[in-house]
């Protein structure tokens, strides 16, 4: 293969689609979409982040401004998890809209994410949401069909494929010639995507860790480089072997609306289908009927209570409860807690294994479809997946946990027994010394562990591609 | 002719295509409404069961202490199922079909989610409604795009020309073929969800129906025009395309950004906040702070004692709703922002088929933000009834089993559904006629 005539014909193909009307108002079109997809998704990023960040210091101050109280007063004013933004959300909001962005933490009791944007839209959110990723995954694979279905197939049917071949100009160069051209295409919107992003992530003053970010950025480059040039490939295999244009357009346009728009939404729903979820209330009484049978603090008879008093008694060689050497009540919650929250995280695991199930009918076919394969790792690395949102949702609950049990920890120790003689509060410096709710992204050896099947799939799809390049290059048929 | 043209029509491959595509999508669509309105009797099942055993066992505990049983205690409030939402699920996935709610401040409760997938949530409910919306036009678009082009492309057309003396009424004829088979594919899938959702087939019913008919009528027309601005099927094929994907992705989208942007609602996040400090900070003061206010709301309620220096569920219930006082305006703002983005989704709609569509299939079938907004007002109510039944047992310290608790099941909220038919038709018809006449126009000159 010879260079030069490669990036000849790549030349040519650029230039050619430049002249072209397509060209021409899908660039005007792409350049209004980047700006406002940039624009909105920096916007709603900066905003969001800002309300959330003010008013998790808010919460931090009211917390610390409390008066001497009882510790169990606190552990039931309790705190708040407000969910910070990643600034690559900014690329791919991802499920960032349908996850909740507030969790009020109490002692006793898991409460669920509150407010997602979802929940606060209309009916349009149904249609899905501009960001520079959306543009990438579904508008920019549409435009490389319409530029690139004609490439090979049209040389054909006008008999300027023979001329090439007559010059003595390989099937192999021509094939690799177009495909590079149009990967050329392709790169315009990938890097100037991805400039602007990197604008985002240098200025944004919210994000601390900018090495991360810059990671997980590089990680999304290459994944979109790799997936442009699967699609180019795709395009020009089509191309090379329909039998004319129309007939290479329509198998792409088939393809596109196939692979893009229509399978992963069945897939989806089959997943729901074929593995159902209990609402939350069969949740709740599951949780309610284990913790009966485990021991019911609020029964006064409950035998896991009762040994449980035995035993703490026989221990500290006392016969009443008054007589303990720390406070009972306390005692006896941060008993409760551990054993409520166990019960609880047992069952919220268990949902999260179906709805994992449900979304592994999707991700599972990213070996036939290469869209699903950089959706996921696109949403993943953008910090807006799902597993991005558990792990919000974990610390969250650990931190409630931490809380709760501080507070039981704080009525041990300073808060008397029923009966004896002492103060009911403690001093409010104890709440100054607890420390506030910070949330870390999630590391990013974690994501590459979480989205594994994604990567191997986007990279098996790069080597079946281009073997199909090289390989079936020579079956090109001149006429 | 017109027996030929259909014949014609059901040898090509497209045909087939399109016929088990559509009816085996539609199907699954079906069935997925199914299994939705399986899971809500099935939650409705559940949280009846649940309230009613919950109430029986803290009976047993708290019988003696009234204040301390509705602590604990939750009242469910369900939105009545109807069958007709689940062809268009709109936002009853991300909305919750009930709240089971105690007698402490309501605005900590209200807003609770139902668990579900947002994996789900973002790729949407494949139902009906997705399948006419999305799926249809483009059907029609993959049946009619070519329909002169490719003729004209074989070199055909001129046989045709030559044998027929009004060759727009051929190709008009040609082309209700097909949208003819679509219009019958879309009206048994109709009657289908009918007969297998049980649907009644009421006004809401009827409206879908006419929606969805004018709505198919629409994109027709799109095609005819396209068509006949007689340009080459590979450029049609295109326009087609794009102009699908600018109707059904990117306008909507770009639209569901601008009004998420423009009208946010941080108030959401404040009143939460507002609601706890107002409840907790009345633990740090004086008793009058809440029952002056209290007892300003309630005069009724005046002649109760507060003992001023030990508990009293009067002292903790009036503590409860100081919480959703000091929410209260916030609260109310954030409903009104939520009522403004619909309002401006739904105005925008108007000049937009799909969007119209979608919309308005969400409010036929009471599955929209709206709907969800009401059923939060009746929410309050219920609450608030629940409370003034609630409070003067307590506070004459009754106990527990002198309440005829069987009248405390959980009750049904029926969703309102009405809706203005000119909303519902006028705006596609419209655009319809517009680009009826520009298609037909252009035709003349064939």
């Amino acid at each position: 293969m010879r260079k030069n005539v490669i990036f000849l014909l790549a030349r040519q193909l650029c230039k050619d689609s430049f002249r072209s009307k397509v060209m021409i108002i899908a660039l005007g079109l792409m350049i209004f979409l980047v700006l406002f997809s940039a624009y909105s998704g920096w916007e709603n990023y900066h905003d969001q982040n800002f309300t959330r960040d003010a008013i998790q210091d808010e919460v931090q101050e009211s917390w610390e401004n409390n008066p001497d109280k009882h510790p169990h007063r606190m552990a039931h004013y309790g705190s708040f998890a407000l969910r910070i933004k990643h600034i690559l959300s900014v690329f791919d909001l991802g499920m960032e809209n349908f996850v909740g962005n507030a969790v009020f933490l109490e002692a006793h009791k898991q409460n669920t994410a509150n407010f997602s944007e979802a929940s606060m839209s209309t009916g349009l959110l149904r249609f899905g949401e501009v960001s520079l990723a959306m543009l990438l995954k579904i508008i920019v694979p549409l435009l490389i069909f319409y530029l690139g279905y004609a490439t090979i197939a049209q040389e054909r049917e006008s008999s300027t494929l023979k001329l090439l071949i007559g010059q003595g100009i390989s099937r192999k160069e021509i094939v690799i010639g177009k495909w590079l051209g149009l990967y050329s295409l392709a790169l315009i919107f990938v890097v100037s995507t991805f400039l602007v992003l990197l604008c985002f992530i240098l200025i944004a003053s919210h994000d601390t860790a900018h090495g991360a970010s810059l990671l997980r950025y590089g990680v999304l480059l290459f994944s979109y480089l790799l997936f442009f040039a699967i699609l180019c490939a795709i395009t020009i295999l089509v191309s090379a072997f329909s039998s004319s244009a129309k007939a290479a357009l329509v198998k792409l346009l088939g393809i596109w609306l196939l692979f893009v728009i229509i399978v992963p939404k069945s897939l989806q729903a089959i997943g729901y289908y074929l593995h159902p979820t209990p609402s939350k209330i069969e949740i709740e009484t599951a949780v309610a009927e284990d913790l009966i049978k485990l021991g019911d603090s609020h029964n006064p008879n409950d035998p896991h209570f009762t040994a449980l008093k035995d035993s703490v008694l026989s221990a500290h060689n006392v016969t009443k409860v008054e007589d303990l050497p720390f406070n009972y009540g306390g005692f006896v919650m941060a008993k409760g807690e551990a054993l409520s929250t166990a019960v609880y995280l047992k069952y919220q695991k268990e949902l999260y294994e179906v709805y994992t199930k449900q979304n592994d009918v999707e991700r599972y076919s990213a070996f036939i479809n290469p869209y699903t394969a950089i959706k996921n790792v696109s949403m993943a690395f953008s910090g807006t997946d799902f597993h991005s949102f558990l792990h919000f949702k974990d610390k969250a609950e650990a931190y409630r946990f931490k809380l709760a049990q501080e507070m039981n920890r704080l009525q041990m120790e300073y808060i008397p027994n029923k009966g004896k003689a002492g103060p009911n509060t403690i001093s409010s410096k104890f709440w100054k010394e607890f420390p506030p709710f910070e949330y870390q992204f999630m590391p990013i050896s974690r994501v590459f562990k979480n989205e594994l099947i994604s990567i191997i799939a986007l990279l098996l799809w790069s080597i079946l591609t281009f073997f199909g390049l090289f390989k079936l290059a020579t079956n090109l048929k001149a006429i | 002719m017109f027996r030929l043209l259909f014949k014609s029509f059901f040898r090509t491959k497209i045909f087939v295509l399109s016929l088990v595509l559509l009816m085996a999508v539609g199907l699954i669509s079906i069935l997925i409404g199914k299994q939705y309105l399986v899971k809500q009797e099935k939650t409705i099942l559940a949280a009846q069961e649940f309230q009613n055993n919950s109430i029986q066992r803290n009976l047993e505990y708290h019988n003696d202490d009234l204040g301390l049983l509705l602590y604990y205690l939750r009242f469910t409030l369900i939105k009545k199922p109807a069958n007709i939402s689940a062809i268009s699920i709109g936002q009853s996935d991300v909305n919750p079909l009930l709240q089971a709610v105690t007698i402490r401040a309501i605005e900590g409760q209200k807003y609770d989610n139902d668990f579900e997938n947002p994996a789900l949530l973002m790729s949407g409910n494949l139902d009906l409604g997705f399948v006419i919306i999305y799926l249809f036009p483009l059907v029609l678009i993959a049946m009619i795009f070519n329909l002169y082009s490719e003729e004209k492309e074989l070199g055909t057309w001129r046989i045709v020309a030559a044998q027929t003396a009004r060759k727009a009424t051929f190709l008009l004829k040609k082309m209700l073929v097909r949208v003819l088979f679509v219009f019958a594919v879309l009206m048994s899938l109709l009657f289908m969800a009918s007969a297998i959702l049980q649907i009644p087939m009421d006004q809401n019913f009827w409206a879908i129906f006419l929606q969805s008919i004018l709505y198919i009528l629409f994109w027709s027309v799109l095609c005819l025009w396209i068509i006949s601005l007689q340009k080459s099927s590979n450029f049609n094929a295109l326009a087609l395309i794009s102009i699908w994907v600018v109707l059904t992705i990117l306008i909507p989208a770009i639209v569901n950004n601008y009004v998420m942007n423009t009208y946010q609602v941080p108030e959401a996040l404040e009143a939460m906040v507002e609601q706890r400090d107002g409840y907790h900070e009345k633990w740090d003061l004086e008793k009058d702070a809440t029952m002056t206010r209290f007892f300003e709301a309630y005069p009724q309620y005046k002649n109760y004692p507060v003992p001023e220096d030990e508990f009293s569920w009067i002292w903790y219930y009036g503590m409860q709703e100081m919480g959703d006082l000091a929410a209260k305006e916030t609260s109310a703002e954030m409903a009104e922002k939520l009522q403004l983005r619909t309002s401006v989704s739904k105005n925008v709609a108007l000049f937009v088929p799909t969007m119209h569509a979608q919309l308005s299939f969400n409010t036929l079938a009471g599955t929209d933000m709206v709907s969800h907004l009401h059923f939060l007002k009746a929410l309050t109510e219920f609450h608030k009834n629940l409370r003034l039944g609630f409070y003067t047992k307590f506070f004459d310290n009754k106990p527990a089993d002198t309440i005829d608790w069987s009248s405390y099941a959980a009750k049904f909220y029926t969703i309102k559904r009405d809706f203005s038919w000119f909303y519902v038709l006028l705006p596609t018809l419209f655009i319809t006629l517009i680009f009826g006449t520009l298609g037909v126009l252009n035709l003349r000159r064939l």
